[in-house]
């Protein structure tokens, strides 16, 4: 059995030599160094899993089998292995780049690298004694982390204005989840809530326009995305493996409805013109105040929404029925718990939340659009996964999704901060979700299914 | 013996071809009668050129949706507009020019994408829509990157193929080879393996099917008709789009949908997957001919979201109507169905077209229903009337040997019967449509001979 550690040294160093070999061969060859260091790193990688697969697996096995407890250097290795392996890769990504750059090794940089990866051994690493709302407790990391990588390397990202930007945008983004963390605990989807929110939007306008006084305006579209959502729980009930696609559908139906009944008369159709009351702007705009505090109102209703929402899913019958139901509908049906009035139920709130975050959106932006909801197409889902929702049901809730929609806040900001233009951070989104599920939201095994 | 055990599976599984069937003829009936330009050599030829994408890209769809989890790839889209943007930069760049290079380049790009999803859903086992929703956002955000507006162009030898001018255009050929290609391969083994992991992942795992290799396979297939998808894509536009991505997207899923495909795994087909995007197309054509003005998208969406639903709703309902469909196989369906458009085609391509000449040629579309109808009646004497006395001859002796055939097995006396009846009722009409034939065949055979 001595001899696997030994078997294990001697392919190193034989994949060195080979490797640094090559790389003497390349700089001989008059290579760009870079090239150079990339074919070095290729051939070892090449020559060190052969050695691993045809020498050292086959010794591991009979190892195996003859029963040696690893020792601690292996535990720690199997504990930690995502972790080293993810923070090798941006130390090594770190010095590529400093070799590759002028003026990129900096003190900053040197610091937000080491974040990142003491970040990334944290999470791993605590998050093994945390069993339960692990996915809470990595969120919170990640925001603070980014967080802390924002305010040194983005000037003002720490700053008062800043701060209430960002929870302006959150709030919005933040109502508009409500609905899809509900239908998510019962493991549907609602995909109507960006064609609900662009439809509040114009239609409220519309309204408002045809003489209404405002505040029945609102309940009027308040009301109107509670039907909306009615109609879409009574038609998903029956089809819940498709809920997403049936939403779509109700969600275009709705969106194609509201703009030729705003457009008839109109001579510019798709555009509606009105005057937005002044309160409905100070409700939603970044200088607006509440009673005199110099904080926009809508982030103290995203707030006041919040705790209604956490508190009630704890502490009320309906929330832990909504659970229960999640959970098991066998199980919940046991208890006679109607799985029909709660499905119904969760989509109407979904569809009144999204009226809601339409009308404030109008406040925000002083005119209609009814592509305003757009962003919130993906962003919805996006921030209920990464808060660690399940979107198959039972398990989560509203103060997951807070996170998940400050993280996704935060990361634009920072974003946006070092100068990153729209596209870009679509596609660091695109690829931050994966690991952020990846690490706490991973199915079992179908072997263990059975 | 097997008949028997199969027959009624098969009509059973495949009942749900009858609705896009309905919907297609209907679709079509409409949209001759609005506008018999499509009949011709040039519309269909466009229609093939405009359709041809969207057919590929579900066929894209249908390959994952088949493998079950409920995985709807929602990057699709993004995915046929990153390689036509890369197509068409590489192009631009001189890199690729060849109609080889180009068709190795797309295949390689959806292969080596899909195969990436492939191996993360399989390996990470994250819920397949969380990996297609982060490759959509990540996808449209590079696209924007690769490409910042649309532009660009498409080589030379491309240009012909998105003229539309004739039927006979290298896009139908591919379209036949990819539907050709589909239906070979619904007839493997490898494709019985999906359909079973589709349906019951355990089952088939149990059953000793490797379901990693064909998850990653049906990705494969993905990878090469989204691939396709682009081509057809780029020969449509000829040139690059980074923007298209959504809607793609949501057009395919609501074709699939159309199609029959089930979104919840284990069924699906290219002949419904066909259909269901000819649907879309014809719900386009259709609604383009009533000349909306500006609500022309609005009533778009309307009209693509209320279909989608009602078509879901359909699917709720079928399983209650197929004992009453059992003996209704698809395939006589669509021929009853053709003979019924064939004649309609017919009716709007000569006796609206050639009588009263040129005024009518020129604007085709003007006429609205409310007119049409006594025009039809004026008309129907021409060419219409033993065309639609063919039809019901047809009719009636198909009906009558299907019903015939579906009651043989049971080795009574009562084919003799529905034989007898059926022999009546179509001497019946022979007799009553005598007179009326003899003096009105003569003008109408001059008139199809002209």
């Amino acid at each position: 059995m001595r001899t696997l550690p030994l078997l294990r040294w001697i392919g190193l160093g034989v994949a060195l030599l080979i490797a640094a070999i090559s790389f003497g061969l390349g700089l001989w060859q008059n290579l760009p160094a870079q090239q150079a260091m990339f074919y070095a790193a290729a051939t070892f990688a090449a020559v060190a899993w052969g050695w691993h697969h045809y020498a050292v697996r086959p010794g591991e096995h009979a190892a195996a089998s003859g029963g040696e407890p690893s020792g601690p250097r292996g535990e720690v290795w199997r504990r930690y292995r995502a972790a080293i392996i993810a923070g090798g890769l941006i130390i090594a990504a770190f010095l590529i780049a400093s070799a590759a750059m002028d003026g990129f090794f900096t003190w900053l940089n040197i610091i937000a690298c080491l974040v990142l990866v003491a970040l990334i051994f944290l999470s791993v690493g605590l998050s093994g004694l945390i069993v339960a709302n692990r996915s809470a407790f990595i969120g919170l990391i990640v925001l603070g982390g980014l967080f802390l990588l924002g305010a040194l390397k983005v000037d003002g990202f720490a700053s008062g204005a800043n701060l209430k930007s960002m929870l302006v945008f959150a709030s919005f983004l933040g109502l508009a989840c409500v609905g899809q963390t509900l239908v998510a605990l019962l493991g549907g989807l609602d995909l109507s809530i960006p064609f609900v929110i662009g439809s509040a939007n114009v239609g409220l306008l519309y309204i408002i326009g045809l003489g209404v006084p405002p505040v029945i305006a609102i309940i009027l579209i308040l009301l109107l995305g509670a039907l909306v959502g009615l109609i879409n729980g009574i038609l998903s009930f029956r089809l819940q493996g498709q809920a997403l696609i049936l939403t779509l559908g109700i969600g275009f139906a709705v969106s194609g409805g509201t703009q030729i009944l705003t457009s008839i008369g109109s001579k510019f159709a798709g555009n509606v013109f009105g005057q937005v009351p002044d309160w409905l702007k100070n409700l939603a705009a970044m200088n607006g105040n509440t009673f005199g505090l110099n904080v926009p109102p809508v982030i103290l209703i995203w707030g006041a929404v919040a705790i209604l929402m956490i508190l009630g899913m704890k502490n009320t019958v309906y929330g832990r029925y909504l659970y229960a139901l999640g959970g098991n509908r066998t199980s919940a049906a046991r208890l006679s718990i109607s799985e029909r009035r709660y499905w119904i139920g969760v989509y109407t709130i979904s569809g009144a939340v999204s009226a809601l975050t339409g009308a404030l959106l109008l406040g925000w932006s002083g005119g209609g659009f009814i592509g305003v909801g757009q962003p919130y197409l993906f962003m919805t889902l996006a921030a209920v996964v990464i808060g660690g929702t399940s979107l198959l049901g039972g398990n989560g809730g509203y103060g997951f999704t807070v996170i998940g929609v400050l993280v996704l806040q935060v990361l634009t900001s920072f974003l946006v901060g070092i100068g990153l233009t729209y596209e870009w951070q679509q596609f660091i989104f695109g690829l931050l979700i994966l690991p952020m599920v990846a690490l706490y939201a991973r199915s079992p095994h179908i072997r263990t299914q059975i | 013996m097997s008949g028997t055990v199969a027959a009624p599976r098969a009509s059973a599984s495949s009942a749900y071809l009858l609705v896009p069937i309905l919907l297609f003829f209907v679709l079509l009936i409409v949209a001759v009668l609005r506008s018999p330009h499509l009949i011709t050599s040039a519309g269909i030829g466009s229609a093939v050129i405009v359709a041809a994408p969207l057919v590929l890209a579900t066929f894209a769809l249908m390959a994952i949706a088949i493998a079950g989890r409920g995985s709807v790839d929602l990057s699709v889209g993004p995915l046929i507009g990153f390689i036509n943007v890369v197509l068409v930069q590489l192009f631009g760049a001189d890199v690729i020019s060849a109609p080889l290079e180009f068709f190795a380049t797309a295949i390689g790009l959806g292969l080596a994408y899909q195969l990436v999803m492939g191996l993360i859903i399989v390996f990470i086992r994250v819920q397949p829509i969380i990996v297609s929703l982060s490759g959509y956002l990540a996808l449209s955000g590079i696209n924007l990157v690769i490409m910042q507006r649309p532009g660009g162009t498409a080589p030379d030898w491309m240009l012909p193929w998105g003229a539309g001018t004739s039927i006979w255009s290298p896009v139908l050929a591919l379209l036949v080879i990819a539907t050709g290609a589909w239906l070979l391969f619904a007839r493997t083994a490898f494709f019985g393996h999906l359909r079973l992991m589709g349906s019951d992942e355990r089952a088939a795992y149990t059953a000793g099917v490797h379901i990693g290799i064909v998850r990653i396979g049906a990705h494969l297939i993905a990878g090469v008709y989204a691939a396709l998808a682009a081509i057809a894509y780029t020969a449509l536009i000829s040139s690059g789009d980074p923007t298209q991505g959504t809607t793609y997207t949501l057009i395919s899923v609501t074709a699939l949908v159309l199609g029959g495909t089930s979104l919840a795994g284990g069924r699906g087909g290219a002949i419904g997957s066909l259909l269901g995007a000819l649907n879309i197309y014809l719900i386009t054509y259709v609604l383009a001919t009533f000349s909306f003005g500006d609500v022309q998208s609005f009533v778009t969406d309307l009209a693509y979201g209320t279909i989608l639903v009602c078509s879901l709703l359909l699917t709720v309902a079928l399983p209650r109507l197929q004992s009453t469909l059992r003996h209704v196989s698809p395939l006589l369906f669509f021929i009853l169905l053709f003979i019924v458009a064939f004649g309609v085609i017919l009716h709007a391509t000569y006796d609206y077209g050639v009588p009263s000449g040129a005024a009518q040629a020129v604007a085709p579309a003007t006429f609205l229903f409310e007119d049409a109808a006594p025009r039809a009646a004026a008309a129907m004497p021409m060419l219409a009337h033993p065309v639609a006395l063919a039809t019901v001859l047809l009719v009636a002796l198909l009906a009558v040997l299907r019903w015939a055939i579906a009651q043989a097995r049971t080795r009574s006396l009562s084919p003799l019967v529905y034989l007898v009846v059926g022999a009546a009722a179509v001497l019946a009409v022979y007799l009553l449509a005598r007179p009326a034939q003899s003096d009105v065949m003569a003008p109408a055979v001059t008139q199809g001979v002209k």
